[in-house]
């Protein structure tokens, strides 16, 4: 069992630069940031800012260029190929705005699809454990529906469905309401913050407020720095309208 | 990852786009057809042409003046007296002399032009030819240098048509034979050239043509051929004056010919044409497995967000090779199989006309040309899967998602 005291994540005046043709564009400068196990944290700012970045490199989906990131507290500079697939495989998980679910598969083929590729949950528990976070997002009378045989709403359900199944440490969710109606998107709100009151770390990511506010912690971000850390959200819709007039 | 789910997750990946793996396979089942067909008709037809040979046995040995053959040469220099002595050898088991006659056969007002031997009756047993009605050429008809004649099968359809040949009268350039024997017709269109025939006494022949020397002669070896044909050949340089320690064949006034050479000759032949056809048949592999190929690519770019999102779940490189290696193999091992099941159908259908056109044509399947048609297949789908399966695993997940 993880000593509770020590953040899950924890990253050290990080940064990250993309090159292209030898050209360096930086995105994130000298962040510093905790959370610990259980935050339901939302990662907010415009487009550009660098906050799917960030969600990028805090998923191993991503490497950054400067830095420290301490996961449940052990660097991760020096992780080869092999070890970051190990920890995306058993550790964390990913929902993301286009859904990205298998075409032409099952509901229940598509939630088990990390199964196969987790190093150690055996082969015959498989099916039951997709059938339970099917039955955890309310999908179960749809588990044999095709896909593309689903609404939106449904689909990111599927997608939540997904990132459960391997019970990771924490989910991060890029923009999961962005391809969504309001209604299907409050639908797939209120999934996640009841996967985080069941103790599951979530970690979203929107440029919506009232997304945001499903969370209890935001973090702000503009071009590349944290603006604000703030679990007082009285204060943020006051800066928001503030920054509206 | 379990192969269990490799193996499925490659059958998906296959299975989701049927009529396109099946066009993509389609170059790998020509070629491996090809290949298969080339391979296996090429045996049945060295099968056949030996069968044919052996028939006639393998230990016969023909000797013809050099002229028979090599424009130029001497057609004089086979005598009368070489039968005689090349007869008394340990090694010759039975010779028959032959002086062909070159006229025309006729029956009334039909014309016909067979091959007329005259020769002595060894030839039938040393030809394997056998008697369907009347009777062959006896010692008799020799010493008493009869006007008779023992025709094949073509000859007498070609002169009497559906008459009966026995006892009737034919001429042979100016002399009259009475015809005293058919033979039976040959099986196979190789030897086909037997029925057109027509055999008359030696001595009969020699009188009629005036000739001295023999057009060949055709003899039957005792045990190891090869050991009767350098007897023989050491007899005749000796008789012939022929100064030869070297044995340079080019220097001789004969040639001896043993259907052992000749079933050396068909086998390289028909090996030769075997390998030159499946390299022909092995290119449409080749054009197979780049259409594989750049089906693969098309199918790494298509699913690229794919597999974005596998990387996301935790595959690592080598799941993501794996897959899409095992999903190319996949598909030519596919091709490969339809391709060995199509070249033996189409192999044995040709065979079954072969049968009806030459006689006695069997369908041999070649065990080595289908282990090779699998290895090929298989090689196929390996290395024009590699390119396309490490392309996909090198995608950094993040790009992969982002993929329009």
């Amino acid at each position: 069992m993880a000593d509770p005291s020590v953040p899950l994540i924890e990253i050290q005046d990080l940064s990250k630069s993309y090159f292209n043709d030898g050209v360096e564009t930086p995105v994130l400068f000298h962040l510093n940031l905790k959370i610990h196990k259980g935050e339901f944290v939302a990662i907010m700012g415009p487009s550009g800012s660098g906050k799917s970045t960030l969600m990028q490199i805090l998923g191993f989906l991503d490497a950054h260029t400067n830095g420290e990131y301490i996961f449940q507290g052990e660097p991760t500079q020096a992780l080869d190929d092999d070890a970051l697939a190990r920890i995306r495989a058993t550790r964390v998980s990913f929902v993301f705005q286009a859904f990205n679910l298998l075409p032409r598969t099952t509901v229940l083929q598509n939630v088990m699809l990390p199964l196969i590729y987790h190093p150690t949950i055996p082969s015959g528990e498989r099916q039951k454990r997709a059938e339970r976070a099917i039955e955890l997002v309310g999908l179960t009378p749809r588990t044999d529906y095709l896909s593309s045989q689903l609404s939106g709403g449904q689909k990111q359900r599927v997608a939540i469905a997904r990132a459960l199944v391997t019970n990771p440490d924490v989910i991060f969710a890029d923009e999961p309401t962005g391809n969504l109606d309001s209604a299907s998107g409050v639908a797939v709100m209120q999934a996640l913050k009841k996967l985080n009151d069941d103790g599951h770390t979530i970690i979203l990511v929107t440029h919506e407020l009232g997304t945001a506010q499903h969370a209890k912690r935001i973090i702000r971000i503009k071009d590349g720095h944290v603006e604000s850390d703030t679990s007082d959200f009285t204060r943020l819709n006051t800066e928001s309208a503030h920054n509206l007039k | 990852m379990l192969l269990s789910d490799l193996l499925l997750t490659a059958t998906r990946g296959i299975t989701v786009n049927k009529s396109r793996s099946l066009l993509t396979t389609l170059g790998i089942i020509i070629g491996v057809g090809a290949v298969v067909l080339m391979v296996s008709m090429g045996r049945s037809f060295q099968n056949y042409i030996l069968t044919q040979i052996e028939s006639v046995g393998t230990n016969t040995i023909d000797i013809f003046p050099k002229g028979f053959q090599n424009v130029g040469g001497n057609l004089d220099s086979l005598t009368l007296d070489d039968y005689t002595e090349v007869k008394k050898l340990s090694t010759v088991e039975s010779v028959a002399p032959v002086i062909i006659i070159p006229k025309t056969v006729k029956y009334g007002r039909e014309e016909a032009s067979p091959s007329v031997f005259g020769t002595l009756p060894q030839i039938f047993s040393n030809y394997g030819l056998k008697i369907s009605r009347g009777r062959l050429l006896e010692t008799a008809d020799d010493t008493g240098s009869k006007q008779v004649a023992v025709i094949g099968d073509k000859a007498a359809e070609d002169l009497f048509g559906s008459r009966d040949p026995l006892g009737e009268r034919i001429t042979i350039g100016e002399s009259s034979f009475t015809v005293i024997g058919l033979l039976e017709k040959q099986g196979s269109a190789l030897l086909s050239q037997l029925d057109n025939m027509v055999f008359v006494p030696f001595t009969t022949a020699k009188i009629a043509t005036g000739q001295k020397h023999l057009s060949y002669m055709t003899l039957k070896a005792i045990g190891n051929p090869q050991l009767a044909k350098e007897d023989i050949t050491a007899l005749l340089r000796s008789r012939h004056n022929i100064k030869n320690p070297e044995n340079d064949t080019d220097k001789d006034d004969f040639i001896a010919r043993s259907a052992e050479q000749v079933t050396g000759i068909v086998n390289s032949v028909t090996a030769g044409l075997t390998i030159f056809l499946s390299l022909v048949a092995g290119i449409s592999l080749l054009v197979g497995g780049i259409g594989i190929m750049n089906i693969m690519l098309v199918s790494v770019t298509e699913r690229t967000r794919e597999i974005g999102l596998r990387k996301a779940v935790g595959a690592r490189k080598q799941d993501i090779l794996l897959q899409f290696l095992l999903e190319a193999v996949s598909l030519t091992m596919f091709g490969g199989a339809v391709g060995i099941l199509g070249g033996l159908g189409v192999g044995w259908l040709l065979s079954r006309i072969a049968s009806n056109v030459l006689g006695d044509f069997s369908f041999s399947v070649s065990i080595p040309s289908i282990l090779l048609a699998v290895g090929m297949a298989m090689g196929t789908g390996l290395i024009f899967g590699i390119y396309p399966a490490k392309r996909a695993s090198e995608l950094s997940p993040m790009e992969a998602l982002r993929y329009e």
